[in-house]
């Protein structure tokens, strides 16, 4: 009797996860697509005129608010890799000057806690032209010293970008930092035996060790900047004008402003691709060190 | 002949090294400081901004600190500042955001745990397929199933809720959490759960009884990171939250972007910082957990 419950009694615990997965999940992914698809408008409309079922992406794909935030998602991407570069920095020195290492640590994370909205809003005021930085510099004798960039559709997208690597940076240097603990303390010992210089040993040693902390940090990172959404909101509300859009603002504001289901869909199924394309790479990276591990093990 | 020049060089090179280290120790904590500095800065110019008067704000100063110290901002931001139409500061939105985050946490974590115990312990055949399911999922952005849970939320009857809310955070953590618990407990040996079976164990007694008190550090991990995600969440609150029960981070966003009138930079930044005391409580408080519980998030999926 007991056996027989043993058997069904994990199934039935199952259940919950497996209904979340098909139905929020998987019925939900299938839904958008399909929705993408039709001529929906504020309700949805199931049926796919077959001669026409592309009318939402031609219609996405010649927005031109919709080509900036195609433009914003690399510009974001490639801003705010130098948090991966400042944190692999940043750790490395931790890990080298063992000082302080707790002190420096907490305080680079903190602003992980933080959410994205109160991010924005505190940099927001930074970049206040009457009030703010630019004022104080200019006070301090820098007449021509620039700090309004929210203001500007051609500087906003690196206002949001320092705002995003102040958040980020801490967090890349947390992940760097595990790595650089993995890293066989031998190493460190044999290269200052053979006398490496420190460049060297950076360079051609430690970095490719590290290059699968690299390659994950910066697939987090374009993953995060697909779905960047509320630091935009809280910093410029996608302005200038629309400069400073992304795919995820793009999306919710088809939703929520324009009460469009149908073309808020097709931008959602264009995210969704961007989504699988940077997702690709750390499904192979994690099977390869799967089997790697394995492979060490045995 | 080569040991004898090593030997000979130790000495030397050790004495110059011993010199250098220090000369780059310097170095590399002035520039440590420097970062640190930047990265405190605005938790800095925040923070003093909220105890100035307007009238000291107007002088444009902004790294200054206040010459004359004042709550009155604080007071202002938590019981009088207006969102949009409503002016009742953003203690109700902390008070919902607080109402959100119980049934979220209960919710998410009940259900990730006993999937996670089911998976790692349970010899079920698919469970590798469902995990590796899971991961997918956990990378799925939220806007793509956002609509049809809207859809699927307002069939249920409870679009505007605080229930609302407190679900789709628990649809949205449910893959990530249930990775998480299954790569804790499938460390767990196998010896005690046949041993517990032998006993006359079932799967809910055992995990109540056995699993469930060796939980405590993942909780911890898990608990963090569920708090600071539900806490600092906007997009969730804004679209599944009504009137009346949108969390604090959407009153704090309605507060400081929609403001008519003269802009009352001393409340926006003392909201703001209401905003984040909670998370920032948790994340000083339990600092080496938080780091566990987001390189977990990260990485071990």
């Amino acid at each position: 009797m007991s056996v027989r419950w043993n058997w069904v009694s994990p199934r039935i615990a199952l259940i919950p996860a497996l209904a979340i997965t098909a139905i929020a999940f998987f019925g939900a992914i299938i839904w958008t697509v399909w929705i993408s698809f039709t001529r929906s408008r504020r309700f949805p409309d199931y049926a796919i005129d077959l001669a026409d079922w592309t009318r939402q992406y031609e219609r996405l794909f010649g927005d031109n608010a919709w080509q900036t935030a195609l433009q914003n998602v690399f510009v974001l991407a490639l801003g705010s890799a130098l948090a991966i570069v400042f944190g692999f920095i940043l750790a490395a020195m931790i890990e080298r000057e063992k000082r302080g290492e707790g002190f420096f640590r907490t305080l680079f994370l903190y602003p992980l806690a933080v959410s994205f909205i109160v991010t924005g809003l505190v940099w927001r005021w930074m970049f206040n032209p009457d009030l703010g930085v630019q004022n104080f510099l200019r006070g301090l004798g820098w007449e021509g010293a620039s700090f309004n960039w929210l203001a500007d559709s051609h500087t906003a997208m690196y206002g949001i970008i320092l705002a995003s690597i102040w958040h980020g940076l801490g967090f890349y240097m947390a992940l760097m930092l595990a790595g650089l603990k993995s890293i066989n303390t031998e190493i460190w010992s044999a290269a200052r035996l053979d006398g490496v210089s420190f460049w060297r040993l950076y360079i051609e040693i430690i970095i490719p060790m590290l290059k699968f902390t690299f390659l994950t940090c910066a697939i987090l990172l374009s993953l995060g900047v697909v779905k960047t959404y509320d630091i935009v909101l809280a910093m410029t509300g996608g302005g200038p004008g629309t400069s400073t859009w992304t795919p995820a603002y793009f999306v919710v504001n088809s939703y929520a402003a324009r009460g469009n289901i149908g073309f808020a869909s097709s931008a959602a199924v264009m995210m969704l691709v961007m989504t699988a394309v940077l997702f690709l790479p750390l499904v192979l990276v994690t099977a390869w060190q799967a089997r790697r591990r394995e492979a060490m093990v045995q | 002949m080569s040991a004898v020049a090593a030997s000979a060089a130790i000495p030397v090179s050790r004495a110059r090294r011993r010199k250098r280290i220090r000369g780059s120790s310097i170095a590399i904590l002035v520039f440590l400081t420097m970062c640190a500095a930047f990265v405190s800065l605005p938790l800095y110019v925040v923070i003093v901004t909220s105890f100035k008067t307007m009238e000291q704000i107007a002088l444009g100063e902004v790294f200054a600190l206040p010459t004359e110290w004042t709550i009155e901002p604080w007071r202002m931001a938590w019981s009088e500042v207006c969102a949009g139409m409503t002016c009742e500061g953003v203690s109700h939105g902390f008070w919902v955001s607080m109402k959100i985050l119980f049934p979220s946490l209960l919710l998410s974590i009940g259900i990730s745990a006993v999937t996670g115990y089911a998976l790692a312990l349970w010899k079920i055949r698919w469970a590798g397929t469902f995990l590796f399911v899971l991961f997918l999922c956990a990378f799925v952005p939220f806007q793509i199933i956002m609509i049809p849970l809207v859809l699927l939320i307002s069939s249920l009857g409870i679009f505007g809720t605080i229930w609302a809310v407190a679900i789709v955070h628990s649809i949205l953590a449910m893959p990530l959490l249930t990775l998480i618990f299954r790569n804790f407990y499938k460390d767990v040996p196998e010896e005690i759960i046949n041993a517990a079976i032998m006993d006359c164990g079932s799967f809910w007694r055992i995990f109540f009884e056995i699993i469930l008190p060796m939980s405590a550090n993942i909780m911890i991990v898990v608990l963090i990171l569920m708090i600071t995600t539900v806490w600092n969440d906007y997009l969730i609150g804004l679209i599944f939250g009504g009137v009346g029960t949108q969390p604090m981070t959407v009153i704090l966003a309605n507060t400081v972007i929609t403001s008519f009138g003269v802009v009352k930079y001393n409340v926006d930044m003392a909201a703001a910082l209401l905003t984040a005391i909670p998370p920032l409580i948790v994340y000083f408080a339990l600092g080496k957990f938080f780091v566990q519980g987001i390189t977990a998030g990260a990485i071990k999926g």
